[in-house]
């Protein structure tokens, strides 16, 4: 354990008004998940950099492998804001509050893609039956809860539906398996897709998208519940939505294909909850 | 039989030997030259195989192990992205049931699938070789985990480079080895045709054809090489030696000519001496009785009769001394020649004599006259000598098919053992014995004819056949 999770953990643990003092001199820690496109270091500069012009502090970018990672990173404290899933969100709106939703082609919103190879003749789901699938992540509402919930529509679950699936940990990894030939399928971020066609076509054109999922709440920014109010929090907070204001925050939501990060609305994710409903709770 | 190698020419069966020499030293080179190649590949194609199969299996130990089927994938696929080179073509990993994980090329290797097509002919990485020719070659490596075996990976490396390399090396070795022994060949070639010239030379002189041996000339001696001109100058001079001998059995040959006169010389004598009593008794006569005409006549035709038989022995002397009868034909006068010559010599030994010629001019035509004279002569006299005091002599001369055929008999005792030397072989003349048997075998083989002897009821013939023309008809 490093002196940062140290601190983070003992803040976490000693209560809200003691780290206020010991953070004065600590960067701001934002979480970031696979579901940005977390191969591209240029972008990531480029966003760190307009967040801490904006916020007026240095910004540390945080990135794990997992949903599950920044998720439990942000309930521990060791980071004080993440971008992260609808789903999770969902799954922790108890304790988290949102900062902020980005807005992509004019609305918060966005798809879940079903892929499958360029010359593959599926057409549904159900064409996929027997074959191997390529999720994204557990706790991906684009990469897994969708395709999940349409396969218990079907009265099935993925495991049976599915001769074998896999959880590449990456919505570009997903792209990568199903073009590579490693499996036939795969779920599949609809803005992180439609963002590889235009920077990565060639990875792009050996996919197909066979459906697309009804449009949900954008992955949003979310701080723990508890630390909402948190000056620098809500500063960063401000921060987000703020980006478009300033030349390079736009050049970073333009690196990002974003419009803006707007006010969240829970309601936002009325659709990724009803999908929750329908997949049993693993 | 020019295939034969035996009848070349000495200076291409060496350059052929060379060649032949030179291609197998040229084959055991280019072997260990093609083994060594073969055996560098062989290491760094292992070691290549060695790190490449190594690095991965460190990395893809752990994942195999939890069958992560995504990070075995990603693995491989930026370790064939990252890869310098094209050596590596298509790797796979199985889980340790043997069923693929992933693969870098999933179309050739479907997840789940048995991995026993590709592991069946992968070789482990020690023993990997270019050997056989094929461009690819299959690698097989397990997958360990602190000691436990998790899987297996099979890699399928691109050797077209260093197949192509030792085909490459083959031809080239193939093409210099040629070449080195085209130029020795050729210069092995004309270093022995210079080093045998005077061989060859010699070997000309001897008379290859059949020919006489002829003295080399002192110019085409080589003066650099001592022993070849020693053996060149004693080559001339056996060769002078040689026509020495010929000229002395030439000019004994036709000395014995005379010595068949010689030996007639006092038969002769006696048929010339016998009838001069008579022609001088007949003069005496036309002497006394000159005034009887009828008794001078008588004495003339005596007279007449006297000097033509004179005249007759007198020409057939003459035309036997004589030199040059070359050209002349055969006929039956040179066989009433004979007669005359010879009967006398009979007659004073008291034998039998036996003459039958059967045949016109037009059989005998086809003959020469001198040396079937002198064959039927020498033969004669030696049957007369060999006939004991009234004994017999015989000679039968016919035609048969186109050869002449002397026939000549005696009771004598028959042929000595150095006599049938002389006549039957070549066998060297011992000192002391006559040539004139000697002369009839040298005479009947120059003509192509044979000679035969048989000895039956105590009677000696020897029977010589000579083809019409000089040569033996077909």
């Amino acid at each position: 354990m490093n002196r940062r999770r140290f601190l983070a953990g003992s803040a976490a643990s000693a209560g809200i008004g003691l780290p206020a003092l010991a953070r004065v001199a600590e960067p701001f820690r934002l979480g970031l998940t696979p579901v940005f496109l977390d191969n591209d270091a240029v972008v990531i500069e480029r966003l760190r950099s307009a967040l801490s012009q904006a916020l007026g502090e240095p910004v540390d970018l945080i990135q794990r492998r997992t949903y599950q990672e920044i998720t439990a990173s942000l309930l521990d404290g060791s980071v004080d804001a993440a971008w992260i899933c609808g789903y999770p969100f969902l799954q922790h709106g108890d304790s988290l509050s949102l900062l902020g939703v980005p807005v992509w082609r004019g609305r918060p919103l966005y798809q879940s893609y079903l892929i499958v190879r360029h010359d593959d003749a599926a057409l549904r789901l159900e064409d996929l039956r027997g074959d191997v699938h390529a999720f994204s992540d557990p706790d991906s509402n684009s990469g897994y809860l969708v395709t999940a919930s349409d396969i218990a529509r079907l009265g099935e679950t993925p495991e049976r539906f599915f001769s074998r699936s896999i959880f590449t940990y990456g919505h570009r990894n997903v792209v990568r398996a199903v073009a590579g030939g490693l499996t036939r399928s795969g779920s599949v971020d609809g803005y992180v897709w439609e963002t590889l066609a235009r920077v990565e076509p060639s990875l792009t054109e050996r996919t197909r998208v066979v459906t697309q999922s009804e449009w949900l709440g954008f992955p949003p920014f979310a701080a723990r519940a508890d630390r909402a109010t948190d000056p620098l929090v809500r500063q960063f907070g401000a921060a987000l939505r703020g980006l478009d204001a300033s030349a390079a925050g736009r050049d970073a939501l333009r690196q990002l294909f974003l419009d803006r990060v707007q006010h969240g609305d829970p309601g936002l994710f009325d659709g990724i909850a009803a999908r929750m409903a329908e997949v049993p709770r693993r | 039989m020019r295939l034969r190698p035996g009848t070349w020419p000495v200076t291409v069966r060496v350059a052929v030997a060379t060649a032949v020499l030179m291609v197998l030293l040229g084959l055991a080179a280019s072997q260990q030259v093609l083994a060594t190649l073969g055996r560098l590949q062989d290491a760094r194609l292992q070691e290549y195989a060695r790190l490449h199969v190594e690095g991965l299996a460190v990395a893809l130990g752990p994942f195999a192990l939890h069958r992560d089927v995504w990070e075995v994938y990603d693995t491989l696929d930026r370790a064939r992205t990252n890869a310098s080179g094209e050596r590596i073509l298509f790797t796979v990993v199985a889980d340790d049931r043997g069923l693929v994980l992933a693969a870098t090329h999933p179309e050739r290797a479907p997840v789940d699938t048995a991995i026993d097509a590709f592991a069946a002919e992968a070789m482990p990485v020690g023993e990997v070789t270019a050997a056989h020719g094929r461009s690819v070659v299959r690698v097989m490596a397990p997958l360990f985990v602190q000691g436990r075996d998790v899987g297996r990976i099979v890699t399928e490396l691109d050797v077209s480079d260093l197949v192509a390399q030792r085909r490459t090396a083959a031809l080239a070795l193939l093409a210099g080895n040629a070449l080195a022994t085209l130029i020795l060949v050729l210069a092995g070639y004309f270093v022995m045709a210079r080093m045998l010239k005077p061989v060859e030379l010699l070997a000309h002189h001897m008379g290859e054809a059949g020919g006489t041996p002829h003295p080399i000339p002192e110019r085409a001696i080589p003066r650099s090489d001592s022993v070849l001109a020693r053996l060149l100058r004693n080559f001339n001079a056996m060769a002078g030696a040689i026509d020495a001998r010929a000229e002395a059995e030439r000019r004994l040959a036709e000395r014995e000519r005379f010595v068949s006169l010689g030996r007639l010389s006092s038969s002769l004598a006696h048929e010339i001496n016998n009838p001069l009593g008579g022609l001088l008794n007949a003069t005496d006569t036309i002497r006394s009785y000159a005034d009887r005409p009828e008794v001078v006549r008588q004495s003339a035709e005596l007279i007449d009769r006297g000097l033509r038989h004179l005249r007759d022995v007198s020409r057939v002397i003459l035309e036997e001394n004589r030199i040059d009868r070359s050209g002349r034909a055969l006929s039956r006068a040179d066989f009433e020649d004979l007669r005359l010559l010879f009967e006398p010599e009979t007659t004073r030994r008291g034998q039998r004599l036996y003459w039958r010629i059967d045949g016109g001019e037009a059989a005998f035509g086809g003959h020469p006259s001198a040396p079937v004279r002198q064959i039927a002569l020498n033969l004669l006299l030696n049957a007369s000598s060999a006939a004991p005091e009234g004994g017999s002599v015989a000679l039968g001369v016919r035609t048969e098919r186109g050869w002449l055929r002397l026939a000549v008999a005696d009771d004598g005792p028959g042929l000595s053992g150095a006599a049938r030397a002389r006549l039957m072989s070549e066998a060297p003349l011992e000192p002391g014995g006559g040539v004139g048997l000697r002369l009839v075998r040298d005479l009947v083989a120059m003509l192509g004819g044979r000679v035969d002897c048989t000895r039956a009821d105590c009677r000696t013939e020897i029977i010589v056949r000579i083809p019409a023309g000089g040569q033996p008809p077909c």
